[in-house]
């Protein structure tokens, strides 16, 4: 009881309000699935939803297993060994981030379809008159690759940071037991990083589950096509909305997994010396393997589609008015990075919250917030426009008293998108926050309150310094997220308000790939500038 | 340590206070504007069409008039659903798709105003507005069999229907049901024949598909290129946009195809239209009206052909040679609100059939 009175303070009361904030627009669609069914959904149920869900369960499930594999794998030699370019490929190997999942898949389609860079040489190069249905990505099986090279860094990211600061007293103490490499890796290092995969593998499937422009252009149904299809196919935002709340319990259930995964088990700090891991060399032959494995997803994931990204806008130059692009570019920073900055101090206040509280069921309040990542994008706006709008209506007054003439002050302004942002990319910066939180236990915050410190100067000098890791990648992670975002900033934005992935999308949607690859390659730019800054920041705290 | 904390909080700072700047300026260019004496000189355009051809288009007008245009696009159900959130106090004054079927929907869902103009009545012909004149057409695009020149022979092209017979088996290219333009294709066929022949025709086109809906429309022109069907249901402005690509394997592509506008002895090639609604709240309804009129004049009818490659409505205008190149053709006689008033009639028939 004292120790409950003892939590309840400015920190409890903003976490609390934060979390409802970041609820309330959800509720919405909460609310939408006790609605009675109508004949769409009777229909839905009847002709389509059966595909839908199945193709949704293979897409998410494939994804989840080839990223984990391949980001585990990533952070795992990264973190542990010593081979040519590891120091490059430490950073690079989080770029395919950069590029927008939708972006990757006209990019591949462009590089392997008939009148691509791979058909068109075998054929005029080498005479090869071969099947194109070889080539074919637009199909099930392509878009579980398109996710996978442009998704893996979640689980590459989260699970490097954590086994290169967190486990190196572990790892170091299993290998002085003489454990081998394969056995420390499945008997240690798997148990432990498993908090940081499940919250990597968490984001892609949520990533996946709401990804539209994938699974639009290639063709596949999946549950959020359904979702699109009631709404703008049928007029019925009623189902859809049913819909997204069914999507939101599948959410809700691969949380409380999440949770159960996790169980009670902590691996937190058990000394002050947080050192990195000494790192084994490899030589020889491993060496380059390790390098070459390295080398071939970074190609995949980045520099193949890069390739092909210049190369159409050397065929484009000219053609687009550039000069607006300049103000693109601001706007897109400007957004990406206010978003991002409001996220890690909110996702700051909610994670501590989520340590300090011991009750079963507050433990899981902070989860909540994470379900705005479930919803598809366009949905989110429809409920924010209307919490807003519901907004200025009682402020309205207050307009009027200052001499506004307008009632419309909030909702038309950027507040309303990055309002938005928030909602929609909270649990990518609290994943990354939490991951954080788990790491460093509660230990050196009790001993600091022990000493007299009060929580807010323990949460300064204390918590926010171990934090630093995580609180960059949340910073990163949510920046670049932002720069690629489509559907909110379509419908949310200001006017006049164009930012480079609204001009790409608009020119993709038109099927004008090699117009939009200009903007395209920007945010990939500004994106990878990004990963390079930050990480010598990072690298210069660690020194 | 120190370092890192005190970047954030600085870049925490100049964020917030940029937030602060630019909502501030934002919120009150309207007030400002919309003073009372001062006639507005600005209009609000929710627009679905992002062609850049059309921003010239809204410049040129800026400069002849003086009228500010400001810009929103996005897609046309996710705008349509923002403005009717938005209710009365929308700042939208004029919305513009590029399917009659939304402006259908925009005038059910009470969004927008009837307008009268002797300059729109004569630039633009009456079965492309709307008959309780809530919107206008501004442009018409015909969706149209695209052939193989050297594997089929024009002769035996004959109607959309034809296609769902045995001889087609496996060669018919069309991408999937989500797209609009298809589902304004059987909407317009229901309309026509009737939701038994509608249905029945959607069921053989998916038995002739040469494989599985995917990709856009360019993608079938190129899968007729590679060889996997024969015909392909198409706009004709992506087949002009290819013929003039940056990109010569496209063009060589589209070199291999031609243009073949079905139904000409019965009812007539399907046809859409690109058009615009005053909102029924319209801040700004005269200049919003204006833009309309300007849009449909001779000057901007002929860069929405030329650059575009899309039909003018304005029968003033000639088309550009490229279109005249592929011929004269009859259009469905049909009204363009059916369009709108069968799409969802024309989605659930796809999803009986199995069209993907």
């Amino acid at each position: 009881m004292q120790r409950r009175l003892a939590n309840f303070n400015i920190w409890t009361v903003g976490a609390v309000v934060i979390i409802l904030m970041l609820f309330l627009p959800n509720l919405t669609i909460v609310t939408g699935f006790f609605t009675p069914s109508n004949d769409n959904w009777e229909h839905m149920k009847e002709f389509v939803l059966r595909q839908f869900v199945i193709n949704s369960l293979i897409l998410t499930l494939a994804t989840a297993f080839f990223t984990i594999l391949i980001g585990l794998s990533l952070a795992w030699l990264i973190a542990q060994y010593d081979f040519p370019f590891r120091r490059f490929l430490k950073w690079a190997l989080i770029l395919p981030l950069s590029i927008p999942p939708f972006i990757g898949a006209y990019t591949y389609h462009g590089i392997l379809n008939f009148t691509g860079a791979i058909q068109t040489t075998l054929r005029e190069g080498f005479g090869m008159e071969l099947d194109p249905a070889y080539f074919d990505i637009m199909n099930l099986p392509g878009a579980i690759f398109i996710y996978t090279m442009f998704l893996y860094p979640y689980v590459y990211t989260i699970t490097q940071v954590y086994l290169s600061e967190q486990s190196a007293s572990l790892i170091e103490s299993t290998r002085l037991l003489g454990k081998g490499p394969w056995r420390t890796f499945f008997q240690v290092v798997l148990p432990i990083s498993r908090i940081s995969i499940i919250a990597g593998a968490s984001l892609v499937v949520l990533e996946v589950l709401n990804d539209y422009g994938v699974v639009k252009y290639y063709g596949i149904q999946t549950f959020t096509t359904a979702i699109f299809q009631s709404w703008f196919g049928l007029g019925d935002l009623d189902t859809s909305i049913k819909l997204a709340a069914s999507l939101m319990g599948f959410v809700i259930i691969i949380l409380l997994i999440e949770k159960l995964l996790r169980g009670r088990r902590q691996y937190s700090y058990f000394s002050t010396k947080v050192r990195p891991l000494q790192l084994i060399p490899l030589s020889g032959w491993k060496g380059f393997a390790a390098a070459g494995y390295g080398m071939l997803i970074l190609s995949l994931g980045f520099f193949i589609p890069v390739i092909q990204l210049v190369d159409w806008t050397v065929l484009t130059f000219g053609t687009i008015p550039m000069e607006e692009f300049m103000r693109y570019v601001q706007n897109s920073v400007f957004v990406a990075g206010l978003s991002a900055t409001l996220i890690v101090i909110l996702a700051l206040i909610v994670g501590n919250f989520a340590r300090m509280v011991q009750g079963k069921y507050t433990k899981l309040l902070p989860k909540l917030t994470v379900l705005g990542y479930s919803i598809p994008g366009a949905v989110i706006a429809v409920a924010v426009v209307t919490a807003f709008v519901a907004l200025d209506g009682y402020l309205a007054p207050l307009y009027l008293a200052i001499g506004l003439e307008t009632t419309l002050v909030l909702s038309v302004s950027i507040v309303l998108l990055l309002a938005a942002y928030i909602i929609r990319f909270f649990a990518i910066g609290y994943n990354s926050i939490e991951t954080g939180y788990d790491k460093i236990g509660t230990n050196f915050r009790d001993a600091s309150r022990l000493l007299g410190a009060g929580p807010t100067k323990t949460f300064f000098k204390v918590d926010v310094p171990m934090m630093k890791g995580a609180i960059i990648s949340g910073f990163i992670l949510v920046f670049i997220d932002v720069l690629k975002e489509i559907p909110l900033t379509l419908i949310l934005r200001p006017f006049n308000f164009d930012t480079l992935s609204t001009k790409a999308f608009q020119y993709a949607s038109d099927e004008k790939i090699m117009e939009a690859s200009q903007a395209s390659l920007l945010i990939v730019g500004i994106s990878a500038l990004a990963i390079v800054i930050f990480y010598k920041i990072l690298e210069k705290e660690m020194d | 340590m120190k370092k890192l904390l005190s970047f954030l909080l600085v870049l925490g700072t100049l964020l917030v206070l940029a937030a602060c700047g630019s909502s501030n300026s934002s919120e009150e260019q309207p007030a400002e504007t919309s003073g009372e004496e001062t006639a507005s000189n600005e209009v609000n355009l929710y627009t679905a069409r992002h062609y850049d051809v059309d921003d010239e288009l809204y410049k040129k007008f800026e400069e002849e008039t003086g009228i500010k245009v400001n810009l929103i696009k996005g897609e046309a159900d996710e705008l349509l659903e923002r403005i009717k959130r938005e209710g009365d106090a929308t700042q939208a004054d004029l919305f513009l798709t590029a399917d009659a079927g939304r402006l259908h929907r925009a005038k059910e869902d009470g969004i927008l105003q009837s307008v009268s103009s002797d300059v729109l009545d004569e630039q633009i012909p009456a079965n492309f507005q709307d008959e309780d004149q809530m919107w206008y057409g501004l442009t018409k695009r015909a969706r149209v069999i695209l052939y193989d020149k050297e594997t089929v022979d024009p002769s035996e092209l004959s109607t959309y229907e034809a296609l769902t017979e045995d001889e087609w088996a496996g060669r018919v290219l069309i991408r999937s049901s989500e797209n609009i333009y298809n589902q304004s294709l059987l909407a317009s066929f229901i309309e026509l024949n009737g939701e038994e022949e509608a249905k029945e025709w959607a069921a053989g086109m998916v038995e002739n598909f040469a494989r599985d809906p995917e990709g856009g429309d360019r993608d079938q022109a190129k899968a007729i290129a590679a060889g996997v069907g024969d015909v392909a249901i198409m706009n004709t402005y992506y087949f002009g946009q290819m013929l003039n690509s940056e990109d010569p394997e496209e063009v060589k592509v589209a070199e291999g195809l031609d243009v073949f506008f079905p139904n000409q002895d019965t009812t007539g090639t399907h046809v859409n239209v690109s058009g615009a609604g005053v909102v029924k709240s319209a801040k700004n309804q005269e200049n919003a009206i204006k833009l309309l009129e300007f849009l449909s004049a001779p000057e901007a009818q002929e860069t929405f052909a030329s650059v575009n490659y899309e039909y003018p409505v304005n029968e003033a205008v000639e088309p550009s040679e490229l279109l005249q190149s592929w011929g004269d053709f009859k259009e469905q006689d049909i009204s363009m609100s059916a369009l709108g008033e069968n799409n969802a009639q024309a989605i659930l028939l796809f999803n009986e059939v199995g069209w993907k």
